[in-house]
């Protein structure tokens, strides 16, 4: 009997007996019955796992989660993936229990050593030559493109003054600890600021409504449980949220899985029936979007009508719920309750009331209202998409009051996200100092183009500009350059053919880049950046999880690729910095920059990790593992302390704001960031664009745009393998279909007065009427007619965000035809999509 | 609904009953193994077909593991649940008796289906010959692959990537007998629901006996002796 056999049969832990009769079989064949196996790849020779080099790391994308990736290597070459196996943590192959799960990569990362080789892959810096957008550059040394950054830069703030550059990095290659590219702490940041030319892009485009919320209601961000605590609930309200496509978590999917074996029943709020709402087999309510305020009101009118709230909780926890929790200054304010109630406009917000505004039964929403009232511990995760709306910050508000007053908040198996933020990492290895997101003006993220092409005729409230303390406040930015850090934020944000517009404009725009991205054609410079598989960091959980991953260099950097700690280090040298940009750097760290970046590791680790989160792991030691996993002592749930223990919440009144005391105080809203007047209680506000509006008349359709499985934002859309496994397409309901004459797989054309796009159709009876779904992030592809024919929705948003900041990417009317124009789903070509075979039952 | 003697049905399943007897004796492995998938719980996130291209080095176009969308209803009554498939390992592999080169073998130890890339003729009869869309022309050389049930990893003692990648952990493989039984200890099985050998619109069993058992969607169970019927 072999070793292996052994190992096999113990792992698959098959009983005695059949491992018994197993080995004899064994022996029958050693015993003189031939048996010959032929080869077994499809290339010889194979190369079999235990003949590799195994190095552990992550995928690094923004993503909302974050998984361990686990390269097998030969040479500099990465020959496959795997993922978590339980072993590198110490344990034994295959550990996985409940409170230390394995964390296993989604199909993004098990792709990643096809974006790592990708044709897209930019490997040596490159100008533009042609006009900017045409796409047509050569490659250039790095001295040269150095040199005419830095002389650029020189140029444009000597003439334009300190607001010329804008920041618009994000985190496309963010969260490590060394590595970053977001606004608050990210390296280009760092960079502009120190050099003093710096304009920053404040509003978070997933996120920016719920942000809004979470911070005026809770007073942070760190809203959120962490994901183990959903196995606790007996009830989970998805209200907009998609787990099983976005996977938000390292395992927030599966320990919701463990819910349902516990008994939990699943609620989705949403206009589709996703993935998530068949795994869990969910109460499907179909939803009108952009109404969900008003349906949250109406469960509130509900509750208190029936008296079902949790008065104690509401009564010792909140203020501005109902009169009695008004403080002395707002006595003569509305509170929330009465609201509800209609005693202000005579309207009380029933489920009568919203039934017409939703399209959801009234019977259905008391239904609800009474499941969630009566079920102890439930959770109502109100998701960031539904904020992503016109006064979307009104929905994320509505729903932290409904959380409140039923008293799920600081619970086990309840939830008060928003956000939802849970567990803190330490997630900087360099000086968050002085230095740290210096702005010299901060406008909303998505009005840039509005800027650029209304200077100097612009108000500040329609560019959101953030307030400043010095003489400078109200300035508005005189915007002439761009630097991408880890973003294609020009195929991203809203109202592309206005960026498109206001881009002809700039004299500089910079893209630092792994991939040659959709942005990166309209810029004039691209310097090749180095994936996390060409440097060393370590990796953080992205929302939610309790654990560190080791991040060093797998292989040597591609083509002439150099990290942006690099380039950004060079760049500060060459404009007079450098020594303060990066402290522990010498001058040659552009080209020597590992044990530079081994000491700002071990530093944190030690500094950070070890003196502050209690972990006893020598940093030699997490190296070699290459995983550090926490056991927490408690679940992790937000607000424990405030409900148990009497801790103050972060908002000025140290309670669950439903009056926010700091929007009640606002006078003059147009020198708030906002510009616009925000209601201290949370309301429904009938957005811009809806099935309720007139505009229905010539765009019958609202138009959706959720984040796809298959890429994250942008990123992952040139990987052939993912692509081939779904389709950029429209979804439309199946009695939408009939009406227009399209069938699945038809080409239709979708517009409205902001630009249109081409795309192939889905039919299901799984979407809504009236509502039209295109997953967000494809690259965009115009035809001379400025057609895109990839179907990036982003050509038919509408920049104008919502007064807290909110991107209304869902805030979209369209209308829709078939069409003789061509949809082209990709740079390159391919085999068609064979996701659409075995669909439908009734394509058998 | 029963079958009257001429039905067409009849004389292609007395045909196969037929060619099977007079083409081929299967290899009676020692252990079979089998794939185990819940249809519900699954979230259909492909994370396994991925793991599987990459670990194979495929381009787009061959996949050896598809999970396939099915749903069905009227809005709002809708529902939806998964199908997740690679080879099946049958125990009476439809494929192997098609192959002119004596390429596809089955396993003694272990009952993998297997194809001998270096006997690949690449005629793709075996295509033809599955029911379930295993094997899988790859046009960048010409051949025909499928699933080996990663054997190699099989001999490490580990299982196959896609059941390692399965965030959901309802992807599984084990000895399909002790699967079937409900002997078989794996998180793909929930607490109380036990597995079927086949559902809607899949071939009949009986015509492979493919070693692959599901934990069934109410909408998708068929009464397993009478599917040729329900069809």
């Amino acid at each position: 009997m072999s070793n292996t056999a052994k190992s096999l049969a113990s792992r698959l832990n098959m009983t005695r007996r059949s491992f018994l009769k197993m080995s004899a079989g064994t022996m029958a064949i050693a015993g003189g019955l031939v048996h010959r196996d032929g080869k077994a790849f499809a290339y010889e020779p194979y190369l079999r796992d235990d003949d590799l080099t195994t190095v552990v790391t992550s995928c690094a994308h923004n993503c909302g989660s974050r998984h361990m990736l686990v390269a097998h290597k030969k040479g500099d070459v990465i020959v496959r993936l795997s993922t978590d196996t339980g072993e590198y943590q110490g344990d034994s192959w295959n550990t996985d229990t409940e409170e230390v799960p394995q964390l296993r990569a989604c199909l993004r990362g098990r792709s990643y050593r096809s974006r790592l080789y990708s044709a897209e892959r930019l490997l040596f810096p490159m100008m533009r030559v042609g006009e900017r957008g045409e796409g047509k550059f050569k490659r250039v040394s790095w001295e040269e493109a150095l040199s005419f950054v830095a002389e650029k830069m020189e140029y444009i703030k000597e003439k334009y003054g300190p607001t010329a550059l804008l920041d618009q990095s994000y985190a496309g290659a963010s969260w490590g600890v060394l590595h970053k590219s977001d606004q608050i702490t990210g390296l280009l940041g760092r960079f502009l600021g120190m050099y003093g030319c710096r304009t920053s892009s404040w509003s978070v485009p997933s996120y920016q409504g719920t942000t809004f919320s979470s911070r005026m209601t809770f007073g942070t961000i760190k809203d959120g449980n962490e994901d183990d605590t959903f196995a606790h609930s007996k009830l989970i309200i998805m209200w907009g949220w998609n787990p099983a496509y976005t996977f938000h978590g390292g395992n927030t999917f599966y320990y919701m899985r463990l819910a349902k074996q516990r008994g939990c029943k699943f609620v989705l709020i949403d206009p589709q029936y996703t993935d998530s709402a068949s795994t869990y087999d969910a109460w499907w309510i179909p939803i009108r979007p952009n109404t969900d305020a008003a349906m949250l009101a109406a469960m509130a009118h509900y509750i208190f009508v029936n008296n079902l709230q949790d008065q104690e909780f509401i009564d010792k926890f909140t203020q501005g719920m109902d009169a009695g929790t008004m403080p002395d200054w707002a006595k003569d304010r509305e509170n929330f309750k009465d609201y509800i109630l209609g005693t202000y406009d005579g309207q009380p917000k029933s489920p009568e009331w919203a039934e017409p505004i939703c399209g959801v039964k009234a019977a259905d929403i008391k239904k609800l209202a009474e499941m969630y009232a009566t079920t102890k511990p439930a959770a109502l995760k109100a998701s960031w998409a539904p904020g992503r709306n016109a006064y979307g910050e009104q929905y994320n508000r509505m729903a932290a009051a409904v959380q409140a007053m039923t008293g799920n908040i600081g619970v086990l198996g309840g939830c008060s996200e928003g956000v939802g933020k849970a567990w803190s990492p330490k997630s900087s290895a360099y000086p968050q100092d002085k230095y740290k997101n210096i702005w010299k003006q901060s406008i909303k993220s998505d009005r840039w183009a509005h800027c650029v092409l209304n200077y100097p005729n612009v108000k500040r409230e329609e560019i959101g500009l953030w307030p400043r303390s010095d003489n400078t406040d109200g300035q508005i930015p005189n915007i002439k350059g761009i630097f991408w850090q880890g973003s294609d934020w020009f195929n991203q944000l809203t109202n592309i053919n206005k960026e498109i517009e206001a881009i002809k404009k700039l004299e500089l725009v910079v893209c630092m880049d792994s991939t040659i991205t959709p942005s990166g054609l309209w810029a004039d410079i691209l310097l090749p950046i180095a994936t996390h598989f060409e440097r060393h960091d370590a990796a953080l959980p992205w929302y939610k999880g309790h654990y560190y991953i080791h991040r060093p260099k797998v292989i040597e950097p591609l083509g002439e690729s150099k990290t942006d700690f690099q380039v950004f280090t060079e760049l500060a040298y060459r404009l007079g910095f450098g020594e303060k940009y990066n402290p522990k750097a010498t001058r040659d760290y552009f080209d020597n920059n590992e044990e530079v970046d081994e000491v700002y590791l071990r530093e944190w680790w030690e500094n950070q990790v070890m003196a502050k989160q209690h972990v006893e792991l020598t940093w030699e030691e997490f190296k070699k593992r290459g995983v550090y996993k926490f056991k927490l002592k408690r679940p992790h749930i937000a607000f424990q302390d405030n409900v148990e223990k009497g801790k103050k919440w972060y908002t000025p009144s140290g309670k669950i704001e439903i009056l926010s005391t700091k929007l009640a105080r606002y006078t003059d809203w147009t020198k708030t960031a906002y510009g616009y007047e925000i209601p201290a209680i949370p309301k429904w506000i009938e957005p811009w664009e809806w099935l309720g509006s007139e505009k229905t008349q010539d765009y019958p359709f609202h138009l959706v745009s959720p984040h796809p499985r298959w890429r994250t934002h942008s990123i992952f859309n040139n990987i052939g393998i993912l692509r081939e496994t779904y389709e950029q397409e429209v979804t439309i309901n199946a009695s939408d279909a009939k009406r227009l004459g399209i069938k699945t797989g038809d080409t239709v054309e979708v517009w409205n007065g902001r630009g249109k796009v081409v795309v192939p159709a889905y039919v299901t009876e799984r979407c809504m009427p009236g509502v039209a779904v295109i997953h967000e992030g494809a690259w965009m592809d115009l035809d001379e007619n400025g057609v895109d024919r990839a179907g990036n929705p982003d050509f038919l948003t509408d920049d104008n965000p919502s007064p807290a900041g909110a991107f209304a990417y869902n805030t979209v009317l369209v209308n829709i035809k078939k069409t003789e124009l061509a949809h082209r789903p990709g740079w390159d070509k391919l085999a068609t999509a064979r996701s659409q075979v075995f669909r439908r039952e009734s394509s058998f | 609904m029963s079958e009257t003697q001429s039905s067409p049905l009849k004389i292609i399943r007395d045909a196969i009953k037929r060619h099977k007897r007079e083409t081929y004796t299967p290899v009676v492995p020692d252990v079979q193994f089998g794939f185990v998938h819940n249809n519900v719980d699954c979230i259909g996130c492909r994370a396994c077909e991925i793991a599987c291209k990459d670990k194979n080095g495929l381009n787009p176009g061959p996949r050896f593991r598809r999970v396939q969308y099915i749903e069905g209803g009227t809005f709002p009554e809708v529902y939806a649940y998964k199908l997740n498939m690679s080879c099946n390992h049958c125990a009476e592999p439809a494929c192997l008796p098609t192959c002119p080169t004596g390429a596809i073998f089955k396993r003694k130890d272990n009952g993998v289906v297997d194809i001998d890339s270096t006997l690949c003729i690449g005629c793709r009869r075996c295509e033809a010959a599955c029911p379930y869309g295993a094997p899988q022309f790859d046009p960048s050389d010409g051949l025909v692959k499928k699933c080996n049930m990663c054997i190699d990893e099989l001999e490490a003692g580990r299982k196959p990537y896609c059941v390692m990648a399965c965030m959901m952990r309802v992807l599984d493989i084990g000895p399909i007998d002790q699967i079937r039984a409900g002997a078989y200890q794996t998180k793909a099985i929930g607490p109380g629901e036990t597995t079927v050998r086949a559902v809607k619109n899949l071939a009949n069993p009986e015509l492979t006996n493919p070693s692959i058992a599901f934990v069934p969607h109410n909408k998708g169970r068929v009464e397993e002796d009478s599917q040729q019927e329900e069809n």
